[in-house]
């Protein structure tokens, strides 16, 4: 398939320039160590004074920090620096080579880029989280496990079709790396369930910055706590998001080659 | 005569540049309205090029060079007119003609920085899905054409700046492109890089017979590469045939270098003196008087040498340039 051919030879190339910068895979260990161990460390003291946080056990909340680490690790690993790099080719013009190449222009700069040592999130969020399931094991059929996959897999393209819709604003506004921010700052809550939090809060993680499908949801999946109805909805959502997205994002093709003026 | 592998009628392009007057007060008032007005960049312009020619396409800074190439290449949709390469409209970025179009631009580069270029030609590879063989191909020859042995396992950072621009030129070609827009593919190299880039394109045009439309600055792209020019400026087209009808067709004065026996020799009389050696003179004058002018210098001087010469292509252009102020002046308005 294309699609897996391009991301492997993007991979590769990814990884052999990171191997270019063997201090920053050192860095990325510090700095992913100390988030997960400030991480779990909150959520054992939380437990500490009490045994349920808004009806999540201390092994399903440690789920949802691996969940957590997991998404963010994906989100590092290709789409943000990928679309990051789209957003300077708008602004330096070298996005003319990637419409010149005979291959779908979303794919291109969705997968350009892939920071290899963001892997280390990857991996620390999947044993954190197989480190929860072995307590929960128990309770993790599967049904569970496929539930979790699939709210996995519709939690990041929920994700990746919002860093898309703002990148594509770049063709309108050009420098647009400040609404990036935005996503940063509430992703960082999404570290706890979304239940905890007041509701105008809760709405905009789940509906305007929809994070909540990304961490929240999956972890309630893999905790057996996730309604058939949300599930559906999320799935409705994905490709409604996935849709829109690539709609935009031809828009703003058109912006960009002058169709629309 | 088979169909031209780039036919462009009536192709205009106006672009909605947004204005905006000096200051902080503008500038806020920009930000709740913007105002914009449009600026004509190609105003219908015609022209073919064959299957295996290489034109060069000349106009100074913001003549419209750029926004023709880019409509051509398929990243600008025309406001007009209509654009054929290889039969497709390219604006429609079909990837069967993307496939077969190549776009280098002097001032800015495709390879990625921080790996050998190697890799970066393998990345064109999975993106142009070339059979291994074929790449294999290709890779051989554009190694042993531009001498990029060496090269090739370097970071692209490593490289000088003609290393780099070598090895640029090879990555766009690899997929074996029928038409290559080149947009100042020599600029910033030195001299001796130019002319090296020059004979490789001369080299893989004779070898592919791929057409080619080149823009430039330096006039020596343009004499050793194009046997035909197309002249743009203020968006319209000047002139468009052989290069050296450029020069008879602009060119209003020929230089005469006269040597006569005595230094003392003052020869004024016959044209503009522009400059005096001893008994060396050069002399400007007007084209149709060359002739008479001649035959008088011959009559009455003692002659050692006498060369007639036009000026130089750049003198020409300057010239076109300075005279099309005046939009009348455009040769090809009747063929639209």
């Amino acid at each position: 398939m294309r699609f897996l051919r391009l991301l492997g030879v993007f991979t590769r190339i990814g990884i052999q320039s990171d191997l270019a910068y063997r201090a920053n895979f050192v860095f990325q260990m510090l700095e992913s160590t100390m988030n997960l161990v400030s991480a779990l460390a909150v959520v054992a003291l939380v437990f500490s004074q009490t045994d349920s946080l808004a009806g999540w056990r201390a092994e399903e909340l440690g789920a949802l920090v691996g969940v957590y680490f997991l998404v963010l690790g994906v989100l590092n690993l290709v789409v943000a620096p990928s679309l990051q790099r789209f957003m300077e080719q708008v602004q330096d013009g070298t996005l003319d080579f990637v419409l010149t190449k005979p291959a779908d222009a979303q794919l291109l700069v969705s997968l350009s880029q892939v920071r290899i040592w963001k892997i280390v999130d990857v991996l620390f969020g999947l044993a954190v989280l197989l480190v929860a399931l072995a307590r929960l094991s128990a309770e993790v059929g599967a049904g569970e496990a496929a539930a979790f996959g699939l709210a996995l897999v519709t939690g990041a393209s929920i994700v990746y079709s919002l860093w898309l819709f703002l990148s594509t604003l770049a063709f309108w506004f050009i420098r647009v790396e400040n609404i990036l921010m935005i996503f940063w700052n509430l992703y960082w809550a999404a570290r706890w369930p979304v239940g905890i939090y007041p509701g105008w809060l809760r709405w905009t993680l789940t509906l305007i910055v929809p994070v909540a499908f990304a961490v929240t949801v999956p972890a309630q999946a893999i905790a057996g706590r996730l309604g058939e109805a949300t599930l559906v909805g999320s799935v409705a959502l994905a490709l409604g998001t996935l849709a829109f997205s690539r709609w935009f994002w031809n828009r703003g093709l058109r912006r960009y080659s002058g169709a629309s003026a | 005569m088979s169909d031209p592998a780039i036919r462009v009628r009536g192709l205009a392009k106006t672009y909605q540049v947004p204005v905006r007057g000096a200051g902080l007060r503008e500038a806020l008032r920009s930000l709740v309205r913007r105002e914009t007005r449009p600026v004509e960049a190609v105003r219908s312009i015609d022209f073919d090029v064959a299957p295996g020619e290489v034109v060069g396409f000349l106009g100074p800074n913001g003549a419209g060079k750029t926004t023709s190439l880019k409509m051509l290449s398929g990243l600008l949709h025309p406001s007009g007119g209509e654009a054929r390469v290889l039969g497709y409209e390219p604006f429609r970025r079909d990837n069967d003609f993307l496939r077969r179009i190549t776009l280098v631009m002097g001032q800015r580069n495709q390879l990625v920085w921080d790996i050998p270029v190697i890799d970066s030609f393998d990345r064109n590879r999975a993106i142009y899905e070339l059979p291994a063989e074929r790449y294999r191909r290709a890779l051989d020859e554009l190694t042993e054409l531009l001498e990029l042995g060496d090269l090739l396992p370097k970071p692209v950072r490593n490289l000088s700046l003609g290393e780099r621009m070598k090895c640029e030129v090879a990555v766009s070609l690899l997929h074996a492109p029928d038409v290559l827009f080149l947009d100042e593919p020599t600029i910033g190299l030195d001299v001796t890089m130019q002319r090296r880039i020059r004979e490789f394109l001369r080299e893989h045009n004779r070898r592919t017979g791929a057409s080619i439309l080149l823009t430039s600055h330096y006039m020596a792209d343009i004499e050793a590469l194009c046997p035909r020019v197309v002249v743009i400026h203020h968006g319209r087209i000047l002139f468009d045939g052989p290069r050296a009808d450029l020069v008879a067709r602009f060119s209003t004065d020929k230089t005469l270098i006269v040597d006569v026996a005595d230094p003392e020799a003052d020869l004024s009389a016959y044209g503009t003196l522009v400059a005096k050696d001893g008994g060396r003179s050069t002399l400007r004058v007007a084209k149709q008087d060359t002739p008479e002018v001649t035959s008088r210098i011959l009559a009455d001087q003692s002659v050692l040498d006498l060369t007639v010469e036009d000026p130089s292509i750049e003198d020409v252009i300057d010239r076109v340039f300075q005279d099309a102020a005046a939009p009348e002046a455009s040769p090809s308005e009747s063929s639209g």
